[in-house]
């Protein structure tokens, strides 16, 4: 260990606790000021990892997948250095390897699970070497940074050359822009969903990949999960949807488990997360942990005590209702929130949509126009929408071009007053909550303010 | 207006061309028409199909990736050979991003080849090494009040437009065609040319009716159409044109 490494260590856990104490959240600074010091300190932390690092990628579900990951893990008593949900760009990577330990310099656990931005994988990759790389999916989601979805495609695939020469890929064998990833000569894990029942989800939303990545050809789906992901297959070069090893065959949503085959073997584990999109979460967690070497049997344990992460469904008293908190960030992830607002069959109950557009949200509230409001606002009992954000009134001129009446439809630009008004209303016993990332980030101080959740480490 | 036949709007490669949320084009002129007791029949169309253009009153197209845009540039230019003598004699048409580009004379790919347009706007496209990314303010010289149009940008191409062109507006806020002189869009006869998403339409209202109204002229309807409640529009546009005064 050098000494200019021990600075910067000090230096950015010192600039953590000074950003705590005055109140500001700042979970990327540490590793903005240790980098400053130390440029490769990333690069020299990750090396006292006993075992090594995984990187997790793709548009949506990598909080959850992580989330689900780090318990089957810590289960098994493997220690485990994560990232803070939305620290995910090169300098929030770092924190959480100079934040590992409270007194020693080097992290102690036996690996690194961070979740990655797409644009940050290349970096991320080149500096950390990692021995598993996962890909949840490719929607569309802040074109406004990277330009457009191929170019995303591309960091995520530079990304994966730097894998360790013994690195393992997982990639979602139904998300074609992801299968399509695999390389010769690198061990790949593939999940995907074989439920029985048909769940297919119209065609009517915005489909990214229909077409072969190796040939351009236009895909012909046998079954369709949602937008684009499914069991697919080419005619132009025959190419088809990789059989995958780790297979999610059967889903009670009502009673709360899932059976999830592993190569030959079989096992069920209580599931209570909603929709189709996080059955795939399941599938990324439980091939990445596989990939890294568990047995079912620790699978199985770690299971038994998984929530849900922080604003991914979970669900929290606020006066005399119920809120269930959900981040919206693209238009596929919209839709699946919605679709299961639909399933939920409720009489009655309000929709609360908080849309910022700061750089970490996505500058471009464009995306609104391509979630299906038309096809699931029919379906929904909601009696009212509340709106409000800095773009709350492209949210409510989105739903008036849906078909809703103005009556239904309240807008309120300033999220905190929204919010103080929402704590005394009685009208609705459930109020969904459906933030982008800043919106949800300040409804989590405001909550934390009232005391319904415990502090978050986290700003 | 009722007992009429429906207002056609032809959507040309909604499956290549639909980027940053341009179908709420197409929701707005569609609902904008209807709240007025108008039908609206929308056809769309992909590479190959036919077009029965005797029945077509507006087109719509919207801007697609490179690879996709790849796929259905040859049937586009084949297109044209129908296309552009109709939007000589009036026929109007919304075209975004790519759909703008590939209405010029020539634009330029991304791996730096130099390809044919419809040559329909006197304008040309070279490719940029940044992309112009972020909300749009411009100040239009079309007859529509309020004179601004509000969107967002996102774009690698750079557009010079030919002296005979005329702009859709002069950027208050944003890079516009090229990030030098200061134009964005274009316009001619009732084509409208233009980078903005965001969707556009819905948050340009007066756009909407000016595109709705050229429709029914072209079709030899004399009508004016009625005035709607906007409020909520013109509050989301002001939300866009107050940042151009900070």
């Amino acid at each position: 260990m050098t000494i200019k490494l021990w600075l910067a260590v000090w230096a950015g856990r010192m600039a953590g606790w000074v950003s705590r104490l005055t109140g500001r959240g700042g979970s990327s600074l540490p590793g903005l000021v240790a980098r400053r010091l130390e440029p490769a300190t990333l690069t020299q932390l990750v090396r006292h990892l006993s075992w090594g690092a995984i990187l997790l990628t793709g548009t949506n579900g990598k909080t959850t997948t992580a989330a689900l990951a780090r318990q089957i893990f810590e289960e098994a008593h493997r220690r485990v250095v994560t990232n803070r949900a939305g620290a995910n760009l090169i300098e929030g990577l770092t924190a959480a390897l100079v934040q590992a330990e409270r007194w020693r310099v080097a992290p102690r656990a036996a690996l690194a699970l961070l979740e990655t931005d797409e644009a940050t994988m290349p970096r991320a990759a080149r500096e950390i070497r990692p021995r598993v790389v996962t890909v949840t999916n490719f929607f569309r989601d802040q074109l406004d940074r990277y330009g457009e979805l191929s170019t995303t495609v591309k960091y995520v695939a530079r990304g994966i050359e730097e894998l360790l020469p013994e690195g393992r890929l997982v990639l979602n064998a139904d998300d074609p822009q992801v299968a399509g990833l695999r390389r010769d000569g690198v061990h790949t894990v593939f999940y995907g969903l074989e439920l029985a029942e048909p769940t297919s989800e119209g065609d009517a939303e915005a489909g990214d990949a229909r077409f072969c990545p190796y040939c351009g050809t236009a895909l012909q789906y046998r079954r369709r999960y949602y937008a684009h992901i499914g069991h697919y297959a080419c005619p132009g070069c025959g190419w088809e949807r990789p059989q995958p090893r780790v297979r999610v065959v059967d889903w009670h949503p009502g009673a709360g488990w899932a059976t999830v085959e592993v190569d030959a073997e079989r096992v069920t584990v209580p599931w209570r997360l909603p929709g189709i999109y996080n059955l795939y979460n399941l599938g990324a967690g439980l091939a990445t942990v596989v990939a890294a070497g568990l047995t079912l049997e620790a699978i199985q344990a770690g299971m038994e005590r998984f929530k849900p992460a922080f604003g991914r469904m979970e669900n929290l008293t606020v006066g005399v209702a119920r809120w269930w908190l959900a981040l919206v960030k693209n238009p596929t992830g919209f839709n699946q929130v919605l679709a299961t607002l639909a399933e939920s069959r409720l009489p009655s109950f309000g929709v609360v949509v908080a849309i910022n557009d700061h750089y970490a949200d996505g500058r471009d509230v464009s995306w609104l126009w391509d979630v299906d409001f038309e096809r699931w606002l029919p379906r929904l009992s909601a009696q009212h929408w509340y709106v409000t954000g800095t773009r709350a009134y492209d949210m409510a001129v989105r739903l008036k071009y849906a078909g809703l009446s103005l009556a239904h439809i309240t807008v309120e630009t300033h999220l905190e007053a929204m919010l103080e008004r929402l704590k005394r209303q009685e009208r609705f016993e459930t109020l969904y909550v459906l933030p982008t990332y800043t919106a949800l980030l300040a409804i989590r101080r405001q909550l934390t303010r009232w005391g319904v959740t415990e502090h978050f480490r986290e700003g | 207006m009722p007992n009429q036949r429906p207002l056609k709007l032809l959507h040309l490669y909604p499956e290549e061309m639909n980027l940053y949320g341009d179908r709420g084009n197409v929701l707005a002129l569609t609902r904008r028409a209807e709240w007025r007791g108008l039908t609206v029949e929308v056809i769309s169309r992909g590479a190959g199909q036919l077009v029965d253009w005797d029945t077509v009153d507006l087109v719509f197209m919207g801007g697609g990736e490179d690879s996709h845009q790849a796929r259905i540039v040859d049937d586009f230019l084949r297109l044209g050979e129908a296309l552009v003598p109709r939007l000589e004699q009036g026929l109007p048409m919304l075209a975004i991003c790519g759909a703008f580009q590939l209405l010029g004379q020539s634009y330029e790919t991304a791996d730096g080849q130099t390809l044919p347009g419809l040559g329909f706007f006197d304008a040309w496209t070279e490719a940029g090494r940044v992309r112009a990314i972020g909300d749009v303010v411009s100040k239009t010289e079309l007859a529509v009040e309020p004179p601004t149009i509000v969107g967002f940008e996102n774009h690698g191409g750079l557009t010079y437009l030919g002296s005979s062109s005329q702009p859709l507006g002069r950027v208050l806020l944003g890079r516009g065609n090229n990030g030098k002189d200061g134009t964005e869009g274009a316009v001619k006869n009732h084509v409208i040319g233009t980078y903005l998403h965001g969707s556009l339409l819905p948050k340009n209202p007066h756009l909407t009716d000016l595109l709705l109204s050229w429709a029914l002229r072209y079709r030899g309807v004399a009508q004016e159409l009625p005035p709607l409640d906007t409020e909520l529009e013109w509050t989301a546009h002001g939300v866009i044109v107050s940042r151009a005064k900070r």
